[in-house]
């Protein structure tokens, strides 16, 4: 057996080894290089940067928890920067299981231990506002701070539940949940999560149906993100953004370009680019996971060509290309 | 406490899935039965609190006005469960047929306008305007006729011979293999960002010894 | 009744609705509402029939003591407890949403327990698997064996590198050449194929409305 035969005949738990030590070891090391937002995030970006507390905003959780690694946090950043420019946004689901992928970014972005977090105000919390017939952002924040209501140190802003968020969840059918709420919301779903009527909800009064909606975000890790395209942009030219897995975001370059969908996510990348615009401009305190990520994603892409690489010297130099068939494991 | 008995469990399950890459072993068995029963557990309970409950069940008990029209839903949703008995299975049929004729009557216009006369419309795009950059000009080149020469390759009604169908199936190809190259990059970039979000876990939210 | 109905069902709810998207009359819009109103319904039965296969599969092979059939009451105890916690212990059907929903951190129900902590954990982790499987693969099959596979191989090269900050280290042109492979060829080879697709969806989608297609009608009360 020649050298390059017993190296392709490697056991290949020495290459499961060899990866987990490059998405290891660069956590330690990390080479804090800069990501440079591409014009396909930047104008989800700036879409958003222009919504105010008068506009609304979809977020589906179109993701399993296998593909959450990629999706939670272009969902979380996406969240993040529409809970601090006060615009309500309504939160769905796709799947049973991605229903509580909102739910654990919801919790990820109201949780005082992460130091850097919006403060959750429940339905039951403001009910006497409410029945003072406060309905707008403005008033709504006045008179809660006016209630002696204080902002806690780490805490961005208030997010009132009904007026600023408004947890649907999941839904069998979706695509046909997408179609119904063309017409009217409340109609597929008569409550929030939590059972709150969609009826009573400020937020709620003022979007009553998708052609309310000023942009709908899905992050999927499946082609669920494209009924958005069939039954919301092209039912009511609702306007779509894409937060996709790395797999399914070279397909949907069609759709960026046909103009579509205003811009995408892509992977890792995609949700650290967002990452990266939100902390340039004061979004956030930290780098979020897919940042510090895409920092250890560095290493093992070089690893991957490296093996690329030798893996082919190997096969040519051993002539395998040839009359020499490459025996042993495989 | 419970958070913290949380992070345990979740780390011991996600190590002994990753043993799995040295040896097949019982707990990766373990992990593997549990996720489907959990998720489709977690289904049923969704899908009641989400649906049944505030769409079907409360506004019956309630007695809303018209609720009683949800009752053709509710039994067409019931005749699912003939499938299971196989001498009036066949009523099963019925709640299918309603989702899906309708469901394609719905999608068959928004299909026909999302899938193909957009995209058809968008590969006309003009391959230049006045002051348009050398490589956005070459793109829109590749972009137009890699999109023909590659329908072309797709095209298997003629032979692919002659200057037309010949050349435009073989540039086709090449523009194909450009585009799975890319695909193939990709997915690597996505598998790889799958084991860094579950060493975040590990070394981050469990061991604490990461931010 | 029991194929030419449904398959009239499928006949005339397909052309109706076909019909409904060309010509949004106040009554096909109010039939619209009330088929997307009740779909959702409709739909959620069919989950009964996800249970069932599982329990009568599961159930077997504890009966009949097959291979591993241990394993199969891992399925079968979530499959039913979980509902019945949540029911029972609903502290919140929103994964992880303990505090927003009024609960306590402290206090997380079984469901939510076993969402966050057994459920997110292996599925990401058997997703992650992949990682390493791409990566011995890499060493194992990525081939350049012919021009066509060179070319192939140089573009994901080129897009790996595109992707990842490094890659601007190593040679500025990466990105601008990783972007516009993206934004070029892998779109106009893309377009291709989803049109492909398009007309196949289309195409279907005609076949069941008009009853060729009738493979959904399955082999039950044939």
């Amino acid at each position: 057996m020649s050298i390059w035969e017993k190296m392709l005949n490697v056991d290949r738990r020495w290459i499961f080894l060899l990866i987990g030590i490059a998405c290891v070891v660069p956590f330690f090391t990390p080479l804090g290089l800069p990501i440079l937002p591409s014009q396909e995030v930047i104008s989800i970006y700036d879409y958003i940067e222009d919504l105010s507390t008068d506009n609304a905003m979809f977020v589906g959780f179109d993701f399993d928890p296998g593909t959450a690694a990629e999706n939670m946090p272009m969902g979380v950043a996406v969240l993040r920067h529409a809970f601090a420019r006060n615009v309500p946004v309504f939160i769905t689901a796709y799947t049973p299981l991605g229903q509580g992928m909102a739910g654990m970014a919801i919790d990820e972005l109201t949780n005082p231990a992460t130091g850097d977090y919006f403060e959750y105000v429940n339905w039951d919390a403001w009910a006497e506002i409410r029945d003072q017939g406060f309905t707008e952002r403005a008033d709504i924040e006045e008179a809660w701070l006016a209630a002696g209501n204080t902002l806690p140190e780490n805490a961005r802003g208030w997010i009132f539940e009904g007026r600023d968020i408004a947890f649907l969840g999941y839904l069998p059918y979706f695509h046909l949940v997408i179609l119904g709420m063309s017409s009217s919301i409340v109609s597929q779903f008569p409550t929030d999560v939590g059972g709150t009527p969609l009826e009573e909800m400020p937020m709620y009064q003022d979007h009553k149906s998708l052609r309310d909606i000023d942009l709908a975000v899905t992050t999927a890790g499946s082609s669920a993100c494209v009924a958005w395209i069939t039954y919301g942009r092209e039912k009511i030219g609702l306007p779509i953004a894409f937060g996709v897995t790395a797999v399914m975001a070279t397909d949907y370059y069609i759709y960026i370009q046909s103009g579509q969908i205003i811009g995408q996510m892509g992977g890792l990348r995609g949700a650290a680019e967002y990452e990266t615009l939100l902390l340039d401009n004061d979004y956030c305190k930290n780098p979020g996971k897919a940042y510090i990520g895409m920092d250890v994603q560095n290493i093992a892409h070089l690893l991957i060509i490296f093996l690329v690489v030798l893996g082919n010297i190997a096969f040519f130099a051993g002539g395998f290309n040839k009359k020499t068939k490459l025996k042993g494991r495989r | 406490m419970t958070e913290t008995i949380g992070l345990w469990v979740g780390a011991i399950f996600t190590i002994g899935i990753y043993s799995f890459l040295y040896k097949e072993n019982p707990l990766y068995r373990l992990a593997e039965h549990l996720v489907v029963g959990i998720s489709t557990g977690f289904g049923i309970a969704i899908t009641y609190t989400q649906v049944l409950r505030p769409k079907l069940i409360e506004p019956l008990a309630n007695g809303e006005q018209g609720a009683w029209l949800l009752l053709i839903p509710a039994i067409l949703g019931l005749l699912y469960i003939t499938r299971f008995f196989p001498s009036v299975g066949w009523l099963s049929r019925y709640p299918m047929a309603f989702l899906m004729g309708a469901g394609m009557g719905v999608g068959f216009p928004l299909s026909m306008k999302s899938l193909v006369l957009r995209q058809l419309e968008a590969s006309l795009t003009p391959l230049y305007e006045t002051g348009m950059a050398w490589d956005i000009v070459l793109g829109n080149i590749v972009l137009v006729l890699g999109t023909l020469a590659a329908l072309i390759y797709f095209f298997f009604s003629k032979p692919h011979k002659g200057p037309f169908f010949g050349t435009g199936s073989k540039i086709g190809i090449w523009v194909i293999m450009v585009g799975f190259g890319a695909t193939f990059g990709f997915t690597v970039m996505g598998r790889i960002s799958l084991l860094i979000g579950r060493i975040q876990f590990l070394l981050g939210d469990w061991l604490h010894i990461i931010k | 009744m029991k194929r030419s109905v449904p398959l009239a069902i499928v006949m005339v709810g397909g052309i109706l609705f076909m019909i409904q998207y060309f010509i949004p009359h106040q009554h096909s819009q109010t039939l619209f509402e009330y088929y997307t109103e009740w779909a959702p319904i409709v739909g959620a039965f069919a989950l009964v029939l996800g249970v069932g296969s599982l329990t009568r599969l599961h159930s077997h092979k504890i009966k009949r003591k097959a291979k591993n059939w241990q394993y199969s009451y891992a399925v079968l105890i979530p499959l039913y407890s979980i509902p019945f916690f949540a029911l029972v212990m609903p502290q919140s059907l929103g994964g992880g949403m303990m505090q927003t929903m009024g609960g306590d951190r402290l206090t997380m129900g079984v469901f939510d327990f076993a969402y966050m902590n057994i459920q997110v954990p292996i599925q990401a982790t058997m997703f992650s698997l992949l990682a390493f499987y791409i990566a011995s693969a890499a060493f194992r099959a990525f081939r350049a064996k012919s021009a066509l596979a060179t070319v192939l191989l140089l573009s994901a090269v080129i897009v790996m590198l595109g992707q990842v900050p490094i890659g601007e280290l190593l040679g500025k042109w990466f990105p601008k050449v990783g972007l516009w492979i993206l934004r070029y060829p892998n779109l106009g080879a893309k377009r291709a194929i989803s049109l492909g697709v398009g007309f196949g969806v289309l195409a279907t989608q005609l076949k069941i409305i008009f009853g060729v297609e009738r493979n959904w009608l399955g082999g039950a009360g044939e």
